[in-house]
């Protein structure tokens, strides 16, 4: 059993793709997410947000990775099937990109809401993360980003809220990562899908993407050393007790 | 002289008569009080056992889920979502509340839930009943194992257990002694009239979070079921597989609201 457990040689950490996002428009597919109105759900709302970025970020020099560029995404693993969250967590974490954006929308409220992951910070990222937990090592970087982007929604005039929140796959994303939410411009559901109003929400996340682009940091990472022995110590523990 | 002589006859009768009355009321009386001993006896017994049926009652009620008809209204904070701006507010109510902590949990979350079904509310949601049961468990939560040696098999087959701790040390730990972890058991038929969305779902969660926080600390974690399964979303979002940790619900991000840069 031991001997199963012996550590591997531990890879050197990948740099950040300063000049990489990765687009997350959610659902998709069967999943059509939230109505926000009669003619409208939220995977429709989702990917138009995410082209209209896709363009802004393109002309500003930035490689933009999707998961989905249709309404049904393709799962990379073979056999094929729609794309589960976490196929969508591995495309995101992959990419090793200067921020991940998870696209929403809803009819509730007006503005952007603007959240990343609810999970209390961790001080260095193991070398091998937990994929539940994932993202606590990049919690400083988020909360960084999540003020970067906050600053220029305001600028533009957008309403705004901001929080942190429990909406998977956030939890597994190894990048600065935030959940972006498109609410309605005006009391009008249907004012979500102006393009204008997207036009200016992507503008500004695309312009605060330009400045954070030389802000980002990966997190320290945690000594290999004492992460096998821990991991080493957890399995033995496991190992001890089963019947 | 001799009329004078002769006894009366009707004059005699009245006073033997007298004394047999005396006679008669004397035993009347003392049944009369034999029997008002009795109607004495039985009503300070009636009122007793009347007294112990009551008493009996108003702790079988206790022990029901929703209950509070017969228990004194208190004042509870309810943190109250607003869709609008996305925050949570404290706001008191005067509530009867049952005792038992898993009851008044229960009792504490419908009157919130009840609230936001009201019309004009600020956070609005379907009506009905929402919660099915809350269980209360001490922490840390332990698993077992089974012993399968012979020896910690007794004779009806039955195998000795050995307590096993998480197997993440942070996870699932009390912050104070005496934490427990509520298990949440909400109804399909209200989830899955919840709207959707990230923001409309997380803050239905943590306003229910934050109720508990403020009225039981000694709920330190929560987790959510759905007709007592497992279920990933609240309505398409909000993460309804993890354990979330109660605290105050009213700083948008746990106390860290960011601060935009450059405004």
């Amino acid at each position: 059993m031991a001997s199963s457990l012996t550590p591997s040689p531990i890879p050197a950490p990948i740099a950040i793709q300063r000049r990489v996002i990765v687009l997350d428009p959610a659902h998709g597919g069967s999943d059509s997410g939230a109505q926000i109105s009669d003619t409208t759900v939220e995977k429709d709302v989702t990917l138009a947000l995410a082209f209209r970025l896709r363009a802004m970020l393109t002309a500003r020099g930035f490689t933009v990775v999707m998961t989905r560029d249709s309404d049904s995404p393709a799962s990379p693993a073979p056999g094929g099937g729609s794309l589960s969250l976490n196929d969508r967590a591995g495309v995101a974490n992959h990419a090793h990109a200067a921020a991940c954006l998870v696209l929403h929308a809803s009819s509730s409220g007006d503005g952007v809401h603007l959240y990343r992951a609810d999970l209390d910070a961790a001080s260095a990222e193991p070398s091998v993360p937990p994929w539940l937990t994932a993202q606590a090592a990049w919690i400083p970087q988020s909360r960084l980003l999540q003020r970067e982007i906050a600053g220029a929604l305001m600028r533009s005039s957008i309403p705004l809220v901001v929080g942190a929140v429990s909406v998977r796959p956030m939890d597994s994303l190894t990048c600065p990562a935030l959940i972006v939410e498109l609410a309605p411009a005006d009391e009008d559901a249907d004012s979500i899908n102006r393009t204008d109003y997207q036009q200016q929400v992507a503008r500004a996340i695309a312009g605060a993407l330009l400045v954070w682009e030389g802000q980002v940091q990966a997190p320290p990472q945690r000594s290999g050393a004492s992460v096998t022995q821990a991991t080493l110590a957890r399995h033995s523990g496991r190992t001890a007790v089963q019947p | 002289m001799s009329n004078q002589l002769q006894p009366n006859p009707r004059s005699a009768q009245p006073v033997s008569h007298h004394v047999a009355i005396q006679k008669i009321q004397r035993r009347q009386r003392i049944v009369f009080w034999c029997l008002m001993l009795c109607i004495l006896a039985m009503g300070l017994l009636l009122a007793v056992e009347r007294h112990r049926e009551r008493q009996r009652i108003e702790a079988l009620a206790e022990q029901m889920p929703i209950d509070a008809p017969t228990a004194v209204a208190e004042t509870v904070t309810l943190d109250l979502a607003n869709d609008q701006d996305g925050t949570i507010h404290p706001e008191t109510r005067q509530i009867a509340l049952p005792q038992a902590v898993n009851a008044r949990a229960r009792a504490l979350i419908d009157h919130l839930l009840a609230e936001y079904a009201l019309p004009g509310s600020a956070h609005s949601l379907p009506p009905g009943s929402a919660v099915a049961e809350v269980f209360l468990l001490p922490l840390p939560v332990m698993g077992y194992v089974s012993d399968s040696s012979s020896s910690a098999t007794n004779t009806a087959g039955y195998r000795a257990t050995t307590p096993v701790p998480p197997d993440d040390p942070s996870a699932l730990q009390p912050q104070h002694p005496g934490g427990e972890l509520a298990v949440i058991d909400l109804r399909s038929s209200w989830v899955n009239q919840h709207p959707s969305g990230v923001e409309v779902e997380s803050l239905t969660l943590r306003s229910i979070l934050g109720t508990l926080h403020r009225n039981l600390p000694q709920i330190e974690q929560v987790r959510f079921l759905v007709d007592g399964q497992a279920r990933e979303t609240l309505a398409g979002h909000a993460d309804l597989l993890r354990t979330y940790p109660v605290r105050d619900a009213t700083s948008p991000t746990g106390g860290e609201e960011p601060k935009p840069a450059n405004p």
